[in-house]
């Protein structure tokens, strides 16, 4: 996403010596990761002999992304890039809540009623939502993979909720 | 060349074979159906309808439609696979023809005339040269594959590890030169997907790794789930604040006049030839793949034509040339896949997923021990083709309509439809919530600039590479520089190096954002 917001410059949180943030905060998450990846895995055997341990590989990973984020800092340190990009919150939540919600839900309360549920949630991540159109395409969209999985692929989910079948 | 024939021979075998179905309400009465075709129909078929539907790339189309394929045997499975990633490959023409919303990288070039000539009415023209052209890439693009396949994987089968080794890494720098934006970005990727493939546990001392005692973990990273959420996900989310709606100009005038004039013809062959022969060569190389070629192939166009001003204002030719290039180098990406089991590309690395899950281990092996799986899928693909032209220029009307479907109802049906595809592959409501995540940490990708591509394929290639680095320096009896002195390994490790090189260096990379260039103008 390279298009820069057109409206006026927002004040930065980084300090001024940082010419392109996207780079600079990219390449920190990227060193943190490689951090947690090397720290995740001290405990594994390393080299023995000619033969790698388990260890082996996932170091010499994460070295290599410590010091390609290290890098990708410096680049955002000495060059000038696009700003930090505006993120959404409502799409991004409200996405996960649903997905979360099918996760939970799936188990105890079969697919019927998972798949409804999160439909509905998800459709709060958009102000454009039309509830009443929303709950006949989302009825609609339950049914059609209530016979699309099961029975015209073959895979074996639970319809309800388990205190019903019990 | 009596090889030839035979392979191909019992690979339209193997496409036509007949299953007998009983099915119970007919009592009794078996019919002969020819099952591969059907499923190659349905593939070409479902994979338009996901990739018309704009915001939806091909990769995250392949990603979403994989767990149907779960239930089937792996020829007809692949062979449906391969039939959706061409059915993807065109629905994303046809989007960025009509509304000029491009559904992946690829066919951004083909929006800029393509589109231009739907504004003047000639959307029909468009679309039925997009697809003669893909049709006759597709024709040159299988025969090249059937020829290159048996002699390649003689090559691969006088690979020793280190030259597995190397050869990968040569893949891996090819995707980091072909790839559009920064070279450093996409190495950083490139290793993010490698460390993420060492979780779960190791293949050779079985200790686990990085999985933090969580059972879901032990046995590594879903591939499904991490490509449903890099690509589906993560683009449901990015469309979202995107304001799915604003840019949606559809062409409002009713899609008249499928044919194209004699003159359309003969403007638009040489354009169909060159772009075939470009996509071809740029297809085969590792790394290469449909972006890059559609995109060189419209910059040939451009240089060539001698009215280039009209490039961008509805030339045919810049509808044919990226169109042909584009399916001539999806056909030819199969090549290193199935000849040496490297995946070139990311939706490659998703047909390495769907192998594994059908228990199939790409590389060499497998064309001398299901030959009728490879040669299967290789008469599929021409099949394939032939069904795209014949399905997609009828139903052109339905492919308009499902495009004025509000994003406002197509999302919480994909993130439901995801969910349920991801949970139906192990029964496991952890993999929902990880596809979630990453999810979420494709958003945050794309927000910084990441590409999400070369991470999916050092996630596949993660494990390959390190077994084969073990095996490597086990013979050489720890000795590294077996990779520089192995004649064959030291020579694909010098191309790496120099293409890594001329990738950094100034000018020319001047030269590959101009090509590249031409989405923004």
């Amino acid at each position: 996403m390279s298009d820069a917001p057109s409206h006026a410059p927002e004040k930065s949180i980084l300090p001024s010596w940082v010419k392109g943030p996207q780079d600079f905060i990219g390449g920190i998450a990227l060193m943190a990761i490689a951090a947690f990846a090397l720290w995740a895995s001290s405990d594994l055997q390393g080299m023995h002999g000619f033969s790698f341990g388990a260890g082996t590989a996932p170091r010499m990973f994460g070295i290599l992304l410590l010091a390609l984020g290290a890098a990708v800092t410096v680049v955002g340190v000495l060059t000038e890039g696009p700003r930090l990009a505006v993120y959404a919150w409502r799409g991004p939540l409200f996405v996960s809540l649903a997905i979360l919600c099918f996760a939970l839900c799936i188990r105890p309360m079969g697919m019927v009623f998972s798949a409804m549920a999160s439909f509905l949630i998800a459709a709060l991540g958009t102000a454009e939502t039309q509830w009443k159109e929303t709950i006949i395409v989302g009825a609609c969209l339950t049914a059609f993979c209530a016979l699309l999985f099961p029975y015209a692929l073959g895979l074996p989910l639970q319809m309800w909720p388990t205190f019903l079948i019990r | 060349m009596g090889d030839l024939f035979s392979n191909l021979g019992l690979g339209f075998s193997t496409v036509f074979q007949f299953v007998q179905w009983a099915p119970p309400f007919l009592g009794g009465l078996s019919i002969p159906i020819p099952i591969n075709i059907l499923l190659c129909l349905i593939g070409a078929l479902v994979g338009t309808l996901v990739g018309v539907l704009p915001g939806i790339g091909t990769i995250a189309t392949v990603a979403m439609l994989l767990p149907i394929t779960f239930g089937l045997p792996p020829v007809g499975a692949l062979i449906m696979l391969a039939g959706i990633y061409y059915g993807a490959q065109y629905g994303g023409s046809t989007t960025s023809i009509l509304v000029n919303i491009p559904g992946e990288a690829g066919s951004v070039v083909t929006a800029l005339d393509g589109f231009q000539m739907a504004k003047q009415g000639r959307a029909g023209p468009a679309l039925a040269i997009a697809a003669i052209g893909s049709f006759f890439a597709g024709c040159v693009a299988t025969v090249l594959i059937a020829v290159l396949g048996a002699p390649l994987t003689k090559l691969a089968l006088a690979f020793g590890p280190a030259e597995y080794f190397s050869l990968m890494v040569l893949g891996l720098i090819f995707a980091v030169v072909l790839a559009k934006g920064s070279v450093l970005k996409a190495i950083a990727m490139i290793v993010f997907g490698l460390l993420l493939s060492m979780v779960g546990s190791d293949i050779e001392t079985g200790a686990s790794r990085m999985s933090f005692n969580i059972p879901e973990l032990a046995d590594g990273l879903g591939f499904a789930t991490v490509a449903m959420g890099l690509f589906g996900f993560a683009e449901i989310i990015r469309n979202l604040d995107a304001g799915g709606e604003e840019d949606r100009d559809l062409v409002q005038q009713k899609v008249t006049g499928l044919m194209p004039t004699k003159k359309d013809l003969k403007d638009s062959a040489p354009a169909i030839l060159r772009g075939t022969v470009l996509g071809s060569i740029l297809g085969i190389l590792p790394g290469g793949g449909a972006v890059i070629a559609s995109f060189a192939a419209y910059t040939l166009e451009k240089k060539l034509s001698k009215h280039p001003q009209r490039f961008g204002r509805g030339a045919i030719e810049g509808v044919a040339a990226p169109e042909s290039a584009n399916n001539a180098a999806a056909q030819t990406s199969f090549i290193p896949l199935l000849t040496l089991g490297i995946p070139p590309n990311a939706v490659m690395a998703l047909m390495v997923g769907a192998m594994t899950i059908h228990g199939i281990v790409p590389g060499p092996q497998v064309m001398q021990k299901q030959p009728e799986l490879v040669w299967g899928m290789i008469a599929s693909m021409w099949i394939g083709n032939l069904m795209l032209l014949v399905i997609n220029l009828p139903l052109v009307g339905i492919w308009v309509r499902l495009l004025r479907v509000p994003y406002r109802l197509m999302f919480p049906s994909i993130v439901v439809f995801c969910s349920i595809g991801i949970y139906s592959v192990n029964n496991a409501p952890m993999d929902v919530v990880l596809a979630g995540v990453f999810g979420l940490l494709g958003y945050w990708l794309i927000k910084h600039d990441f590409e999400p591509a070369p991470l999916l394929l050092g996630m596949v290639l993660g494990p390959l590479m390190e077994e084969n680095l073990r095996r490597a320096l086990l013979i050489s009896r720890g000795d590294a520089t077996v990779f520089f002195t192995r004649p064959l390994s030291a020579s694909l490790m010098a191309i790496s190096a120099f293409l890594l090189v001329l990738a950094l260096l100034p000018a020319l990379r001047k030269k590959r954002d101009e090509v590249f260039v031409e989405s923004e103008s």
